[in-house]
């Protein structure tokens, strides 16, 4: 049987619902909790994580591209990389796996209230900040104006395209594209991220950055921010690293003496700066 | 003082073997290792300190966390709980390092209850060092050849005698048939080791963090991880599935930890091929901070208990004391350039 308490080591049983193309090789999963009494109560707030089993092949961690306010389907993006991504793909809606968590720290929402919210997704670093736009938009009036530069390396990388037009349509909401390489068609902007934070020209002033991606990608932006006259703590962060426990046990993810998977995922930046090599 | 003699200690250990499960080192091609033993004519005491540390009673070198069976249900097991183990012939290194284990384990959220359930089951009875040994150095970091911290029992050879200390309820129990008498005893002081350098605090380690120390250090790595494996602090897991039955519509993994180690090439790398500690300059430096300013930062104390296993097990001649001087000259350098 199992301990209920070990969040260590025992995942929650959870059936795939759906399981669609999000990108070339990312595919969004969405899963059920099979436990009723479970899936009532796993509440968690953007940025947070939890590790997903494929029994027999392993756990990883996938931030959690939902938000449990719209409901109990639990969604995350996977990018085929590895063994575990690889044998998710394979899955079908039906199959079994694992959802350990919600674990982590996530975005501190109720903080960023009254702020206008700067948010910069690479790649599938916007799965995450995905559900910090949901929480916005459920609650309009508690933030100020949404800048949103979503970036990636191709067109056909970029995430969550069908919501878009979705998130323009909501009131002061702006939402700019780049890719670093067009291909014919394209319509919006080319360059790094960075050629577009400059080209949006966002103001410091009563604002607060989220930033998710490549970990090149958050160093450059930082810089780019700091530059534009951002100070350390207006940029909060979601940080990546190998993990296996999840809980700041096995030591495997630390930065100096920082865990992200307990610290983080979710820093400001101002705590992590001196860090900035230990992930690059 | 509360005395017993060889034979009244092989006569409870006898006792004991009747009925649990007994820890204790044993020679083994030369080399001496924690086994469980069945006799205890099978237990080595002349041992100065044991080649591998007694750290795998709580901290087994793998051990299942979870039993998974794939059918047309899912079904997921813990492992039992495990059974009572007495873990004689301690060094007080050794028992040190259990305390530094709790720290993580036990003392800081969410405690692992497997790690806890083992350590509720040791009773661990320790054996005193009359000196400190070739490369041991647990003075430079707050231990003692005679430390006590950590154990239920301490057994200290005295002449032909062995004086006896409890320090815990079990173990005041435990030998209730132990001793023999009581005797004006004087236990004489353990012989240390002169000339030991100072251990830099944290914050000292931090000034050194980017100092071209670190990459001279690693040339010789060759990140076998040796020094992880013996080490009785070091805790870093892995957590694999692993096969282990198929049958027509079912197949039954095991959810396994097993000890890994930061000095190893891929264990920062993520899918994708990321990999934060690229260089063995990154990883033996992480390693050492790990020890002397992120572990006692985070969790209280030190990571290291000055054993000096991995001085003995490094083949590239790596010498953690060596670290430890270097540090405090390099800081006491700093102060006078000021």
């Amino acid at each position: 049987m199992l301990e209920e308490m070990n969040i260590l080591t025992n995942p929650n049983l959870a059936t795939i619902t759906g399981i669609t193309d999000l990108a070339t090789n990312i595919k969004l999963v969405q899963v059920q909790l099979d436990d009723p009494g479970v899936r009532k109560n796993f509440k968690y707030s953007p940025g947070q994580f939890a590790e997903v089993s494929v029994f027999g092949v392993g756990e990883s961690p996938f931030g959690l591209a939902s938000s449990s306010d719209r409901g109990d389907t639990i969604e995350f993006a996977v990018n085929r990389v590895g063994t575990l991504t690889e044998a998710l793909f394979r899955l079908d809606i039906g199959d079994q796996v694992g959802v350990r968590g919600p674990l982590g720290h996530g975005f501190p929402m109720e903080d960023f209230k009254g702020n206008n919210i700067l948010i910069l997704g690479g790649g599938i670093g916007g799965a995450p900040l995905r559900p910090i736009i949901q929480t916005i938009f459920d609650h309009r009036k508690d933030y100020g104006k949404v800048t949103i530069l979503w970036a990636a390396r191709s067109p056909d990388l970029l995430v969550f395209t069908n919501e878009y037009d979705e998130w323009r349509s909501q009131p002061d909401v702006a939402l700019h594209l780049t890719v670093d390489k067009a291909t014919e068609g394209w319509q919006h902007d080319e360059g790094l991220i960075t050629a577009l934070i400059e080209k949006s020209k966002p103001s410091p002033e009563n604002t607060i950055t989220v930033t998710c991606g490549p970990p090149i990608m958050i160093k450059f932006a930082m810089l780019t921010l700091e530059k534009m006259g951002f100070q350390p703590k207006q940029n909060w962060v979601t940080l990546e690293a190998k993990m296996k426990c999840g809980v700041g046990k096995c030591g495997r993810c630390n930065m100096g003496g920082v865990f992200v998977c307990t610290d983080g995922p979710v820093f400001c930046f101002e705590e992590v700066k001196q860090f900035l090599e230990s992930f690059v | 003082m509360k005395v017993t003699t060889q034979n009244k200690i092989n006569e409870w250990l006898a006792g004991f073997l009747q009925k649990s499960v007994v820890i204790a080192p044993v020679e083994t091609e030369g080399k001496f290792v924690y086994r469980q033993i069945e006799e205890y004519s099978q237990i080595a005491w002349d041992f100065e300190r044991t080649d591998m540390p007694p750290k795998t009673a709580v901290f087994p070198m793998t051990e299942p966390i979870l039993y998974i069976e794939q059918g047309s249900k899912t079904i997921l097991k813990n492992p039992p709980l495990p059974k009572n183990k007495i873990v004689f012939g301690v060094r007080p290194c050794d028992a040190r390092s259990m305390l530094a284990l709790d720290a993580l384990f036990i003392n800081k959220e969410p405690i692992d209850p497997q790690y806890a359930h083992h350590r509720e089951s040791v009773t661990l009875i320790g054996l005193s060092c009359p000196q400190m040994w070739d490369s041991c150095f647990c003075t430079v970091v707050g231990g003692a050849p005679n430390s006590t911290d950590g154990l239920d029992i301490l057994i200290t050879k005295v002449g032909d005698h062995y004086a006896v200390q409890t320090f815990t309820e079990k173990g005041t129990e435990l030998t209730d048939k132990l001793i023999s008498e009581e005797k004006d005893l004087a236990i004489p002081k353990p012989v240390l080791t002169e000339n030991l350098p100072t251990l830099q605090k944290s914050g000292e380690w931090m000034e050194l963090f980017n100092n071209i120390f670190w990459e001279e250090l690693s040339q010789s790595c060759i990140s076998c991880r040796a020094c992880s494996f013996v080490c009785p602090t070091c805790r870093c897991f892995d957590v694999r599935d692993e096969l282990t039955a198929f049958r027509p519509g079912v197949k039954e993994f095991e959810r396994l930890r097993a000890w890994d180690s930061c000095t190893a090439a891929g264990y920062r790398r993520i899918a994708g091929g990321h990999n934060p500690r690229d260089t063995q300059n990154k990883r033996l430096r992480n390693r050492f901070y790990c020890k002397f300013a992120y572990y006692p930062d985070d969790f209280g104390p030190l990571g290291c208990v000055g054993c000096g296993r991995c001085i003995d097990a490094c083949p590239a001649g790596i010498n953690i004391l060596e670290v430890i001087t270097r540090v405090e000259q390099m800081t006491e350098r700093e102060k006078v350039n000021g």
